[in-house]
């Protein structure tokens, strides 16, 4: 027998089936396959996904803020500034509903609103809801404090207003979203508006900023805007108008104040006021602007363009005697003046402010030569200073006219313009003739303007618009001290209805000093009751006032002879001497 | 394992190290960055803020006020003021 080993022995000899091996190895490597193909997904096209979900544990987008601009005034004084403020929020469903009543009171107490209130909102289906908006920061910090879960604060801006009503027509407002709405606000919220930034960032697992990844946008702080307005002398406009309406339980009133040489606004003034810090009063009437808005018959103050027109045909002279008389009949209705008077110079016309005289003198020229004057001297056009809502009033095609129309147009009827037209109209008294471009933004150098009249035309008229504030004129309150001033007055019947009624708009327009006119003051109060309701008695003192605390203001040297009370024109050692003695006198006190 | 590799080694730690160190570095730097920003942001609120409550003291209506009832001064008037010439 041959031997056999052990392992060799036939009988320990497995016979495992082949396919079963084979199975096993392919189902290995079917398993390993999918791995692969797994491993394969995830770092290839299937990244995305967990791209996605790494990022977002990480990396975070925060916004940049940015501030709206500021506007200041010609000085560079601030009239609206956008501080930070904070806007509470409530996550409805983070706030517990078991919060301590101490905790509730605390916080109504800190919003100012109801206990009532406060719960009511929290109480709300909505997600997140605004407690209230524009919060000041050192109250939300104590808001902070009171830690209550799902309260939370948000950054945003308040706009100020440190001049209040006195500014509020020209300034404007802006909404709770900081988006002008009003005044310049609204014009130029291109330019004052912020654009905040994005920027990408990596946080740590506590929220904290890591690393910055990316600055998707940059952030963009709104433009300074500079207006052409003067703090000062806006402010002593509004006081001047305020209480003119006031005495006068007038409805409303309005005064504009130009600087002749750069065409610069210098004060626009409107009453009744608002105040732009209080969100309470931002609707109604108060809001209209009325020295930009509102148009009106300009009445007498028309009377010297219409003058002006015969006095540079050459057809009269100032000096020339006119027939007046009590009345005058164009068309159905006989003009009449509220005095009759038998002759008067084309100065007198002006100085008494006659309806038949003016109307008379206008007769003599063509409705075209009338309506391209009034055309040239900017009334029906709307003044493009970039004011939201400045109008631009009728002035009717002169093909239309029929007689008693041109009659009427030559003394300020059946026309209409807003005062700061008037105003802007008068420039050309003011400039030798030249009608001045007008701005709102603040631009300090001489401008060239645009001739409408001749120069010794416009000079003839500074006489005998002197003369309407000198005794025997309409208009003697107008007087300011220490300047000669001249203007012309107006009262306006009010259109009621169909007819005119029993209210009336007085007005004065004039310039100052005479001698070389630095401004022009257009003021306007509308319905007066009590009393007189006449131009040169409730326009023209507003028109003094002004005028006098402008020109101080602007240091323009008096033109008119003042009985002085101190020392002129002394060599420095004197006035050295006399101050040393005025301070003497002072320490005595 | 001979110098070559030896050297290159050490070198690849250094610099692996130096790495580590340079990212700490950028960080606190980063984080310093912030908060100066989040400084001059705050400054800058509390400049506008000054600026105006500066504003607000010096606005004309109080002024006025000031100036009537408290130093009880006047408006000035052309015969009290003293005109002088700037010499040219």
């Amino acid at each position: 027998m041959r031997p056999v080993g052990f392992s060799t022995t036939p009988n320990l000899v497995l016979r495992l089936p082949m396919w079963r091996s084979r199975l096993m190895l392919f189902l290995l490597f079917f398993v390993f396959m999918l791995l692969l193909i797994r491993a394969f997904w995830i770092q290839g096209p299937g990244n995305a996904f967990y791209e996605a979900k790494g990022v977002r544990g990480t990396q975070r987008e925060l916004e940049l803020s940015a501030s709206r601009g500021k506007i200041l005034d010609r000085n560079g004084q601030v009239i609206a500034t956008s501080l930070e403020a904070k806007s509470v929020i409530a996550y409805n469903d983070t706030v517990p509903d078991d919060l301590s009543a101490e905790k509730v009171k605390a916080l109504a107490n800190l919003l100012q609103i109801s206990e009532t209130e406060l719960r009511k909102k929290l109480k709300e289906e909505r997600k997140q809801i605004f407690l209230k908006r524009q919060v000041d920061p050192a109250v939300a910090q104590q808001i902070k404090q009171l830690e209550i879960p799902g309260i939370g604060l948000n950054n945003e801006y308040r706009r100020f207003y440190p001049e209040g009503e006195a500014m509020a027509h020209v300034v404007g407002f802006t909404n709770v979203n900081d988006k002008g709405q009003e005044g310049m606000e609204l014009s130029r919220e291109k330019d004052l508006a912020a654009r905040p930034g994005q920027r990408r960032v990596v946080v740590d697992r506590l929220g904290r900023v890591v690393e910055e990844m990316a600055i998707l946008q940059l952030p963009q702080n709104g433009k300074d805007l500079n207006l052409s307005i003067d703090s000062k002398i806006q402010f002593l406009a509004y006081n001047a108008v305020k209480s003119a309406v006031e005495t006068h339980h007038a409805r409303a009133g309005g005064a504009v104040v130009l600087d002749t040489q750069t065409g610069e606004i210098l004060a626009l003034a409107n009453y009744p006021s608002y105040n732009p810090n209080d969100r309470k009063y931002l609707t109604g009437e108060q809001l209209r602007n009325r020295v930009l808005t509102d148009t009106f018959e300009p009445g007498s103050t028309m009377k010297p363009i219409t003058v002006s027109l015969s006095l540079e045909k050459g057809q009269v002279q100032p000096n020339t005697q006119m027939a007046i008389g009590a009345k005058y009949l164009v068309g159905p209705k006989p003009i009449t003046d509220t005095h009759p008077y038998g002759t008067l110079t084309v100065a007198q016309i002006i100085q008494k402010s006659s309806n038949i005289g003016t109307a008379k003198l206008a007769m003599n020229t063509t409705p075209q030569e009338m309506w391209d004057l009034y055309t040239a001297a900017g009334f029906g056009q709307a003044p493009k200073i970039g004011f939201p809502g400045a109008v631009a009033g009728t002035l009717h095609p002169h093909k239309k006219w029929v007689p008693s129309d041109q009659a009427r147009i030559a003394f300020g009827y059946g026309i209409s313009a807003s005062l700061f037209q008037v105003a802007r109209a008068y420039t050309i008294f003011a400039r030798d003739g030249e009608l001045v471009p007008l701005t709102i933004e603040r631009s300090p150098e001489f401008k060239a303007g645009t001739p409408v009249i001749s120069a010794k035309t416009a000079i003839e008229m500074r006489s005998m618009l002197e003369s309407v504030t000198e005794p025997g004129g309409t208009a003697i309150k107008a007087q300011a001290e220490g300047f000669r001033v001249g203007g012309k007055t107006g009262t306006a019947h009010k259109l009621v209805g169909k007819g005119y009624g029993n209210k009336y708009r007085a007005y004065f327009v004039g310039l100052a000093p005479i001698s070389a006119p630095r401004i022009v003051v257009a003021v306007m109060i509308d319905e007066p009751t009590g009393g007189s309701h006449y131009g040169g008695d409730v326009a023209a003192p507003v028109f003094s006032t002004i005028v006098s605390e402008t020109l101080h203001t602007l240091n323009v040297l008096p033109d008119a002879k003042v009985k002085q009370m101190v020392l002129q024109d002394k060599t420095p050692e004197e006035i050295r001497a006399a101050n040393a003695q005025a301070q003497h006198v002072v320490l005595k006190r | 394992m001979n110098r070559a590799t030896l050297t290159l080694l050490t070198l690849l730690l250094i610099c692996a190290l130096s790495l580590v160190a340079a990212q700490q570095r950028a960080r606190k730097l980063f984080i310093a960055q912030e908060r100066a920003q989040i400084e001059e942001r705050k400054l800058n609120q509390e400049w506008l803020r000054l600026e105006y409550e500066q504003r607000n003291l010096s606005k004309s209506a109080r002024i006025r006020d000031v100036a009537r009832n408290q130093l009880r001064m006047s408006p000035i008037s052309p015969e009290r003021t003293l005109y002088l010439r700037e010499l040219k």
